[in-house]
């Protein structure tokens, strides 16, 4: 048993120190606000907090701390994207990521399992040995692999010929990794607060107070607070948060639905998507198979769910895995995914001075916390936009400068 | 023998005593009757432990009896987390306990529990990962620990299937409220459906006890069960379980191994509510069950409980189980009443005249383990002090069962799924319903009516208004109830927290009381933080039996009122469903050209492309590398053939046809004559390219375009888009499974198609290159281009469909003196290639615009307009990023790269291979590459990394590779 | 399973259809600066709120209007596309290179 829990059992009273400080009044300034207390929102008042010093910061979050598509994502982790620009941009949320439980003394359970992309067409064989060339170009682990070594590697996957989509190789990421996605918000939040940052919850921004161009404060449901700067980082309310402050967003709102299985013993050890087949799953620490596919046909800012879904991805995941007939879907949920015409992500500067924005994550903006927390974290301080997020300015697009990542992310999880 | 605790009828409703089926349960053989669940005829062997608790080991039996919780998963065979209240028995099953090490009854694990202390809530987040990469250590431990149920995964796939099923009302449920709602609305006309997960109609009717005699439940459910068969637009659909409830009424049921998808106009929810565990210390050893468990093992299977009970109530329901236990032979050693004073009913006056023990004022704190913790020996009731904490002084009261009948909870998911809300009602302690969806109704004790003439007349009312609003004129709105009813039935308070715990709030996730106040204490004090932190409610029963007391806990240790509370959402599926029964039979669609067998006679072996089956080469896996060669040299000497059947086909019609084809494409069309074909590129509106093909001018007003394979579905949804806006007088068809095609290339193929067709002129001054007719070829009338993308003499035949076969037939006989053979796929790409063709798709990426795929010769630079054509002038203007080039490799012997491999300038990757191929014709390496711009000149050259992070050196050389006069394909 | 109800076809299952996005009117193509086309081509203005989109029922690919509720996902009213785009669209003869003030 480890040493950290035996304090809980041998004291008298329990521990009563509380991983977030008691609520207190809303203030009439702050030096940052941040909109959206989501995994982003409180990893970048952390790093404010931790790197720069900045703690008079408030992050207000209309329903309950990271209750949004942080609370709904599927917690996969990986760098095997397609633009150098993202490869070198994962890469670094990933070594923050493998650090992160000892950073907060509370454990995200980081697991490495490796990370299948499977091939069914021809294409699909050549877009992963785009991305494999890609990203061992940079350092990262990817490899194609063809079906003798996908068989040594996860032997429960059907690789018969006789399917519709027989599997032809795999996009191979041993890095590719799943965490306990509440708890690195929570360990973000818990770093944050103990350094001063105030959480606000069940606090809606309202309004973007600007003058002559320039962020002037932020409207609340409890009243006016005014700061020197603000970022939004509000998925799935990205476009109408962007509105308050006057501009708009190459991004769609369009559900991404999830579902879970009841807890089963150990089977599974990798991740496995097939962008033909349009699902993903994983097997989390408690024995539930996390399982996804693609978003859904249309635009909807609703967390709902469908029928459809459910057939359509448990259908293909037969395919796959047909022993799990018997097993049991214990509940199905949904996010709401910006998506973007590129399928990268929105960082940086706005139309409005002191007001940033990180936004357009799609269905892959969990991996992306530490990175986009610390680096958007560099940017609000110092206003200045790091090279590695200078690529995916929201001016990319009306200056034709997209980050095609199409090819990587489109089941991107 | 089917047990010693069988009781005899009228007992056992369910039962049909003349059939015994024995099955098997932890290697031991039982026997019970048809009709008995694995539960149930367990129970009558006085067989009560049947599961291991996930966290520490904990023996658990029967809770719901209702197929509600998760005390009751059991394995069989390949199937994991069977519910043993739900799933009947057969002969000879094999019916295994889970998680357990050693037996169900004496399991090795039991020790956790002695360290529960150790263990608080989140004791994962709080340890185990010093120093870094710890994890990786223990996790595989707690894995192992953690999960229910094994799968095998040597298993296969079973059979399930789906039914649609339509009716103007579903009613789900079938209690009292269900059945009086689908005849008021079947009497109004409407065609109803009603689904109930029992294996008799009637819900509670038919095991819980209405008045003092118990006869008029059953009564009732008979009378209205035979209501119900007497009309002919009532379907009923028993032991059918509703598990989700989407938009539009859209309703999934499963029964046996089939889905069935249930669409309604409008819709009664009325699918009761369920009886909430009391919480104490020891509350969840087997034995101790609600009230309602207990009255469905009696009237259901005929199964005593228990030998002696003691029954824990806050209602006059509990009375009603005393004495329907004491009916069944069990010895009601106590009632114990939380409510001091307890209102008049004639339950409690049944129970007074049988002149059982009742403690009013009092709780049971705890229950007494049997030696070895495996049932209970006893119960220990303490009274309650005026604050409602129980006095210290406890007497112990013997029993070994133990019922809980403290209150209720509507079983709302079925509205949750749709996004109904919800309001805390502070007079019955309970939720009901506060808005719904249009279309959308509910009756009885799930809308908050709980006795059970409400129960009846809002189940007219509801099924009156369903019957209306799905459009049936009926007579009078039924009357409302005068009385609701709901007070004095669900306890705001049954909660007792121990000292020592193991009082459990939820039993899928072993968590006790202090465990939540502890959460709270973390500061996981809303009530999402503290289900995420602590995982109540996040077990196989969803909460079902935990939400409700996780909710008051919360809003005590918050010093809150319950009634402010968030109510946690519900979310499909009501009860956990299999993936088989998701998944039904999987259809998945697939094309086959007209020429399929012909090519699978011949020996093809197939490619997937989009929806099709295309050959990819002839021959076995094991001559591929011979084998398409061969058909490139055969093209390239003599003359091949080859099935483009899947290539899209699109007739564009109408005066403004030409118009139309200068808009959706960059070339221009207006002047093209008849008689003439020319290249079609299309880009999207970001200039992005998007498919390519040819136009065919057959007429002033019709073209023949061709598109992509993969391409031509969403090229033709795209022309019809933007014409809905520009209005233009053309007509666009989708002929693409109307044609069947060939192509016909090769030096000699002129000489074969001339037998066949006579009725046109094929010379080269005739039929040029490029040039389109309308001929007879083997007597089908077809349509003829002279195009190349080979690049050799060729024509492609496109004829109807279903001559497809007799042509391909007739050509290949032809041909067959001059060698003729089929090639594939493979060959075709060879072939393209050593021209410089691109694919698009494999040349290009989802951003690649004209200019870097080096085809400005493709766009039209004086046209008013085409879809791209600003975004591509942008682009241009601002000065490429990347070209495409041709290239061959610098070392005349080295293989050809791989597709995707990189093109690098020291640490930067300025481009990759989009083909490469060694040409059988030109005997070197050729390939299409993306380079830096000032790589792109002939003679130029540039770094491929290849396998092993090698680089080879390739230089740009002209396209086409071969025939660079184009003398071939214009012969 | 939403049901949408197609102008031409009636009430069908959404699963029969493809979404096209909202409908946003598109600017002259020859005029106005490369920032406004760009923003034209890329920018959303991803309503919440009742929204008039482009809706086309595969089987018959037909294309036609729906105003629905993107919050509630409530379908107002849909109508053939012709009630909102009733005029043949000309594109003017562009000026030549050099000539345009872009």
């Amino acid at each position: 048993m480890p040493f950290g829990l035996l304090k809980y059992g041998l004291s008298r009273r329990y521990p009563a120190e509380r991983d977030f400080p008691w609520p207190t009044e809303l203030k009439r300034s702050y030096d940052v606000v941040i909109i959206g207390g989501g995994g982003h929102g409180v990893a970048a008042a952390y790093y404010l907090a931790r790197d720069y010093g900045i703690t008079n910061v408030a992050v207000i979050e209309k329903g309950y701390l990271a209750g949004g598509n942080t609370a709904r994502n599927t917690a996969i982790i990986r760098s095997n994207y397609l633009t150098p620009e993202g490869v070198r941009f994962y890469d670094e949320s990933l070594s923050l990521y493998k650090d992160l439980s000892n950073d907060f003394g509370y454990n995200i359970m980081y697991s490495e399992r490796g990370h299948f992309t499977l091939a069914h067409t021809d294409a699909a064989i050549r877009t992963s040995r785009w991305r494999a060339e890609v990203n061992k170009h940079l350092g990262v682990d990817s490899e194609l692999i063809f079906t003798d070594e996908i068989r040594r590697l996860c032997p429960s996957m059907n690789l018969s010929e006789d399917v519709r989509y027989p599997v032809l190789g795999a996009l191979y990421h041993p890095p590719g990794a799943i965490a306990r996605h509440d708890a690195v918000a929570w360990g973000y939040a818990k770093g944050a607060m103990m350094r001063g940052v105030e959480i606000h919850t069940h606090t809606e921004a309202t309004g973007i107070l600007i003058e002559n161009g320039r962020l002037k404060g932020v409207e609340t449901d409890r009243g006016t607070v005014y700061c020197n700067k603000a970022m939004q980082a509000v998925a799935g309310s990205s476009s109408l948060v962007a509105k308050l402050a006057g501009f708009r967003l190459p991004i769609r709102t369009i559900p991404l639905q999830a579902c879970v299985s009841v807890p089963l013993k150990p089977f599974l050890d990798q991740i496995v998507v097939s962008g033909s087949l349009h699902i993903y799953i994983s097997q989390t620490p408690r024995g539930e198979l996390v399982m996804g596919g693609s978003t859904d046909p249309y635009a909807l800012y609703s967390s709902r769910s469908t029928l459809d879904f459910k057939e359509g991805l448990l259908g293909h995941m037969l395919e796959l895995f047909p022993f799990l007939d018997n097993v049991t879907v214990l509940r199905q949920w949904a996010g709401m995914a910006d998506m973007t015409p590129d399928f990268s992500p929105v960082m940086g500067l706005t139309p409005v001075e002191n007001y940033y924005i990180d936004s357009g994550w799609g269905t892959w903006g969990f991996k992306a916390t530490p990175v986009c927390g610390k680096r958007m974290a560099e940017t609000v301080a110092t206003g200045k936009v790091p090279d590695i997020l200078e690529p995916f300015r929201l001016d990319r697009f009306v200056d034709f400068a997209q980050v095609g990542e199409k090819g990587a992310a489109s089941v991107g999880h | 023998m089917t047990g010693m605790n069988r009781l005899p009828a009228p007992a056992g409703s369910l039962l049909d005593r003349g059939k015994t089926i024995a099955f098997q349960f932890e290697g031991r053989r039982y026997e019970g009757f048809a009709g008995d669940t694995i539960a149930s005829a367990l129970a009558a062997n006085d067989v009560w432990i049947l599961s291991r608790s996930f966290k520490y080991h904990r023996p658990r039996g029967i809770l719901t009896m209702a197929g509600l919780d998760a005390n009751t998963l059991v394995q069989i065979g390949d199937e994991p987390n069977v519910l043993a209240d739900r799933r009947a028995i057969s002969a000879g099953l094999i019916v295994e306990g889970q998680n357990y090490s050693g037996s169900l009854e004496h399991d090795s694990e039991t020790w956790i529990e002695m360290f529960g202390r150790f263990l608080p809530p989140g004791f994962y987040y709080k340890a185990f990962y010093r120093p870094k990469g710890a994890w990786k250590f223990w996790e595989p431990f707690i894995r192992k620990r953690a999960g229910l149920g094994k799968v095998n995964t040597a298993a296969h796939h079973g059979y399930y299937d789906k039914e649609y099923l339509f009716a103007d009302v579903a009613v789900i449920g079938g209690g009292p409220a269900g059945l009086a709602a689908a005849l008021q609305a079947a009497d109004a006309g409407a065609e109803v459906i009603v689904i109930d997960d029992g294996a008799r109609l009637g819900g509670s009717l038919t095991y819980a006890r209405f008045d003092s005699n118990g006869r008029s439940g059953p009564a009732l459910a008979e009378e209205a069960t035979q209501a119900v068969a007497a009309r002919a637009n009532i379907r009923v659909l028993s032991g059918a379980v509703c598990t989700g409830h989407f938009a539009d009424n859209w309703f999934a049921v499963i029964r046996g191994n089939r889905l069935y998808k249930l669409r309604a106009k409008a819709s009664v929810i009325a699918t009761g509510a369920l009886e909430q565990p009391a919480v104490f210390r020891n509350n969840d050893l087997p034995g101790v069950m609600l009230g309602s468990a207990a009255q469905r093992l009696i009237k259901y299977y005929g199964v005593r409980p228990g030998r002696a009970a003691v029954i824990v109530t806050a209602n006059a329901d509990g009375y009603a189980i005393a004495v329907d236990l004491a009916a069944a032979g069990v010895a009601v050693n106590a009632i114990v009443d939380l409510r001091p004073d307890v209102p008049p009913s004639p339950h409690v006056t049944a129970a007074q005249q049988l002149d059982l023990r009742i403690i009013k004022g009092s709780a049971v704190i705890e229950a007494i383990p049997t030696l070895g913790k495996r049932g209970i020996a006893g119960a220990l009731v303490s009274p309650l002090g005026d604050d409602g904490m129980p006095d210290p002084a406890a007497e112990s009261i013997p029993c070994d069962l133990l019922c809980m009948s403290v209150g209720y909870a509507p079983l709302a998911h079925l509205l949750h799924h749709v996004g109904a809300e919800f309001a805390y009602n502070s007079r019955t302690h309970m939720s009901d319903p506060a808005s719904l969806p249009a279309h959308l109704f509910a009756a009885g004790s799930v809308a908050g009516a709980h006795n059970l003439d409400a129960v009846v007349a809002e189940g007219r009312r509801a099924g009156w208004a369903a019957a209306h609003d799905a459009g049936f004129a009926a007579s009078a709105e039924p009357p409302e109830p005068i009385d609701r009813g709901g007070l004095h039935q669900t306890h705001p308070w049954p909660i007792f927290p121990h000292k020592r715990g193991k009082d459990f709030v939820d039993f899928d996730e072993d968590l006790q009381v202090k465990d939540l106040v502890h959460g709270a204490a973390d500061g996981y004090d809303d009530i999402e933080l503290l289900k995420r932190y602590t995982t109540v409610g996040m077990g196989p029963s969803q909460g079902k039996h935990s939400a409700v007391a996780a909710v008051r806990i919360l809003a005590k240790e918050m010093g809150r009122d319950v009634g402010s509370m968030t109510v946690t959402t519900q979310r499909p599926p009501f009860i956990p469903e299999k993936f088989g029964h998701m998944a039904g039979r999987v259809f998945e669609p697939e094309r086959r050209t007209a020429m399929h067998h012909r090519h699978i006679e011949l020996g093809a072996r197939f490619m997937s492309a989009g929806l099709w089956w295309r050959p990819a080469y002839y021959g076995t896996p094991a001559d591929r590398e011979t084998a398409i060669p061969d058909e490139v040299l055969n093209v390239r000497s003599n003359v091949g053939l080859i099935d483009v059947s899947t290539l899209g086909g699109l007739d564009v019609r109408g005066p403004d046809a030409a118009e139309f084809l200068n808009r959706m494409y960059s070339f221009t069309y207006t002047k093209l004559t008849v008689g003439r074909s020319r290249y079609v590129l299309m880009t999207d509106l970001s200039g992005a390219v998007m498919d390519d093909g040819v136009a065919c001018r057959f007429h002033d007003e019709h073209f023949y375009v061709t598109a992509t394979t993969g391409g031509v579905d969403g090229v033709y949804r795209t022309m019809l888009f933007w014409n809905a806006q520009w209005r233009l007088n053309v007509d666009v068809a989708n002929v693409t499974a109307a044609y069947a095609g060939v192509n016909i290339a090769g030096p000699r193929s002129r000489e074969v198609l001339q037998k066949l067709c006579a009725d046109i002129d094929l010379s080269p001054t005739a039929f040029p290159y490029l040039g389109v007719r309308l001929a007879t070829v083997a007597g089908v009338p077809c349509r003829l281009l002279r195009v190349g993308f080979v690049g050799e003499l060729g024509y492609e035949i496109h004829m109807p469909a279903h001559f497809g076969e007799h042509v391909w037939d007739a050509i290949m006989e032809a041909g067959k003196p001059l060698g003729i053979r089929p090639f594939g796929v493979e060959a075709q790409r060879v072939l393209r290639l050593e021209k410089g063709h691109i694919i698009i798709g494999q040349d290009t990426d989802g951003l690649t615009h004209p200019y870097e795929a080096d085809m400005a010769w493709a766009i039209a630079k004086s046209k008013p307009f085409f879809i791209g054509q600003r975004s591509i002038e942008i682009q241009n203007a601002k000065g490429l990023t990347r070209k495409l080039v041709g290239f061959t490799l610098a070392d005349a012997s080295a293989p050809p790269p791989e597709e995707c491999h990189l093109v690098v300038r020291g640490p930067d990757i300025v481009g990759r291979v989009t083909s490469a191929v060694r040409s059988p014709a030109l005997d070197k390496v050729v390939g299409l590459a993306y380079v830096a711009p000032d790589q792109a000149e002939p003679g130029k050259s540039f770094d491929i990394k290849v396998e092993g992070g090698r680089l080879i050196q390739a230089t740009v050389i002209p396209i086409p590779f071969y025939d660079p006069e184009n003398k071939r394909q214009e012969m | 399973m939403k049901i949408l109800n197609c102008p031409l076809n009636g009430l069908r299952n959404i699963s029969e259809f493809v979404w096209g996005g909202e409908v946003k009117p598109m600017p002259d193509p020859g005029a106005g600066s490369d920032r406004d086309w760009g923003a034209h081509v890329f920018l959303e203005n991803n309503t919440a709120g009742v929204v008039r989109e482009w809706w086309c029922h595969v089987p018959t690919s037909f294309w036609f209007i729906a105003e629905r509720n993107t919050v509630t996902d409530e379908i107002i009213r849909t109508y053939p596309a012709g009630e909102l785009f009733r005029e043949r669209v000309e594109f003017a003869a562009r000026p030549k290179a050099g000539e345009g003030t872009r």
